[in-house]
């Protein structure tokens, strides 16, 4: 166990040092953007922005793969097994999501809170009434976001380049197959179960409710799949 | 048993077979020779050893637990590799600190010792040491780890030959302080022929030879003089390589020396063990 606590804290602190450079580096431009626009228009009424959450998932992305990349070469280096490389990349998916989600959850909401101009991902679709539903919500999105870049670059790593685009190739095929499909063969009282599916997946009931922890359910799922598929293929990885 | 056990490993890649049917261990407490050619196999099979890639077919076991993806094993083997695997953006101090904490047996104060022998500033970023040094780097982990089983894959890569003495100096302090298994896989075979006890020559993903490099020497030798008259002595023995040069021929033979014929000018002499590699190999290009 010793071995398991010391390549988690290792996932975790040599990447966690990156979080506040990012942090930093986000709202120092937010604000010179903002104070330049405000200036060459003379007024800040309708300067501003929204959903910076979306930075966190650019730089969440990042992190799944460089999870994979170097990570890797480092811990098998260090003799350890995959099953513990795996078990300590998920924490540290884990770990820097919940840290970045609670603090979009905190700046977003306090920044709503003094200026209605700025909306949050989740203020925006959900509304800013639950603000634990709101971290536990932003924190599933990051780690399924973490996961879902994991597990293409385990696959491009695995397969090798051309595999790869031969694979998304498919992808796309299968995607124009599904709106064909959608177009031309389902009738429409398919389409419609399947968004009322969809949107019930997403918290969106049919009487016009808002059910706040089916969307979670939804997001855990969907990380438990690519979490699954994740370790399915690294059990098999080869140094390269 | 106390050994790295190989049963049966072989791998392939695609239509090249690196590993085929490959069997021998490595006993506790010896010096190995890991010799090849490049594309032998060596360092595809210390992969294996190491974990890093997976065997199509066969079995490791160390000291009789089997290696693949079992954590059992993780205090008593460490491969130093000549790939850099080691994360480039830490300082050497800090990959010193992580690496304690992964290993229940690494000296960290040794370690600095070490580095401060090779002049090695702990306060640089791994990605900016020069190539000799990030493999000290790695050497001066390698020998502060307290496992029972170390291989050095290309170890001196890159070193100039004041370091390359003071490694192999460090090297055998440590193994008479502490009897390990030290396996070292290498071009240089001159350097490591007085510190090797044992020779595993691998060529083609086949073991080629496993040997004590006293008894090795000791019937390896050559044989030289007029081309007949080295055919004549030659017929019935173990003869791995000729060289020619007009009507001269030296055959390099192994096996029990047998008197020279009175008559003729045939002469013997010893074969170092960089020359018997380089015969029992040579076949299928120079």
């Amino acid at each position: 166990m010793k071995n398991l606590k010391s390549i988690i804290q290792y996932e975790c602190i040599t990447s966690f040092k990156y979080v506040w450079m990012f942090y930093a580096i986000q709202y120092a431009l937010v604000a010179f953007i903002t104070i330049i626009i405000g200036l060459a228009m003379g007024t800040f009424e309708d300067v501003g922005t929204n959903c910076l959450e979306i930075n966190t998932l650019i730089y969440i992305g990042v992190l799944g793969v460089l999870g994979f990349k170097d990570d890797f070469k480092m811990l098998i280096q260090n003799g350890f097994t995959r099953k513990y490389i795996f078990t300590a990349t998920f924490s540290m998916f884990g770990f820097i999501s919940g840290t970045m989600a609670l603090t979009d959850t905190i700046v977003g909401n306090l920044i709503h809170h003094f200026n209605n101009g700025y909306s949050t991902l989740y203020g925006g679709i959900y509304g800013y009434d639950h603000l634990f539903m709101n971290w536990l919500w932003l924190f599933l999105l990051y780690v399924t976001f973490c996961c879902l870049l994991y597990l293409i670059i385990l696959i491009i790593n695995k397969t090798g380049k051309n595999v790869s685009v031969i694979l998304g190739v498919v992808f796309g095929g299968i995607v124009l197959l599904i709106v064909a499909l959608i177009r031309y063969v389902f009738t429409g009282e398919t389409i419609h179960n399947i968004l009322e599916f969809l949107m019930k997946a997403m918290g969106f009931m049919a009487d016009g409710t808002i059910n706040y922890v089916f969307p979670a359910i939804t997001l855990f799922v969907l990380v438990a799949i690519l979490g699954a598929g994740s370790y399915a293929i690294i059990r098999r990885t080869e140094l390269k | 048993m106390n050994a790295i056990q190989i049963k049966n490993v072989t791998k392939k890649y695609k239509d090249v077979t690196a590993l085929d049917h490959v069997s021998f261990s490595f006993d506790y407490g010896k010096i190995y020779g890991f010799l090849g050619r490049n594309g032998a196999g060596k360092s595809t099979l210390i992969n294996i050893i190491a974990n890093r890639i997976f065997a199509d077919c066969g079995e490791i076991t160390i000291d009789d637990i089997p290696a693949e993806e079992n954590m059992k094993i993780h205090d008593k083997i460490f491969c130093m590799s000549e790939a850099d695997l080691y994360d480039e953006s830490l300082k050497v101090k800090e990959l010193f600190k992580w690496i304690d904490r992964f290993y229940d047996d690494f000296d960290k104060a040794k370690a600095f010792e070490i580095a401060g022998k090779f002049n090695l500033d702990t306060n640089r970023k791994f990605k900016v040491l020069s190539k000799g040094y990030q493999s000290i780097f790695k050497l001066t982990v390698a020998l502060s780890l307290n496992v029972p089983y170390v291989i050095f894959d290309e170890p001196v890569l890159g070193l100039d030959a004041n370091h390359r003495e003071l490694f192999y100096e460090l090297l055998l302090k440590d193994y008479e302080a502490n009897e390990r298994t030290i396996i070292i896989a290498t071009h240089l075979i001159e350097e490591v022929a007085n510190i090797i006890e044992e020779v595993i020559l691998i060529d083609k993903g086949k073991v080629l030879l496993q040997d004590n490099v006293g008894s090795l020497l000791e019937t390896g030798y050559s044989v030289s003089g007029l081309a007949h008259e080295v055919d004549t002595y030659c017929a019935d023995k173990n003869v791995i390589g000729f060289d020619e040069l007009g009507n001269l021929k030296i055959a390099y033979v192994l096996g029990e020396k047998t008197p020279l014929p009175k008559t003729g000018n045939l002469s013997l002499s010893a074969m170092n063990l960089q020359k018997l590699f380089v015969k029992l190999t040579e076949k299928g290009g120079n």
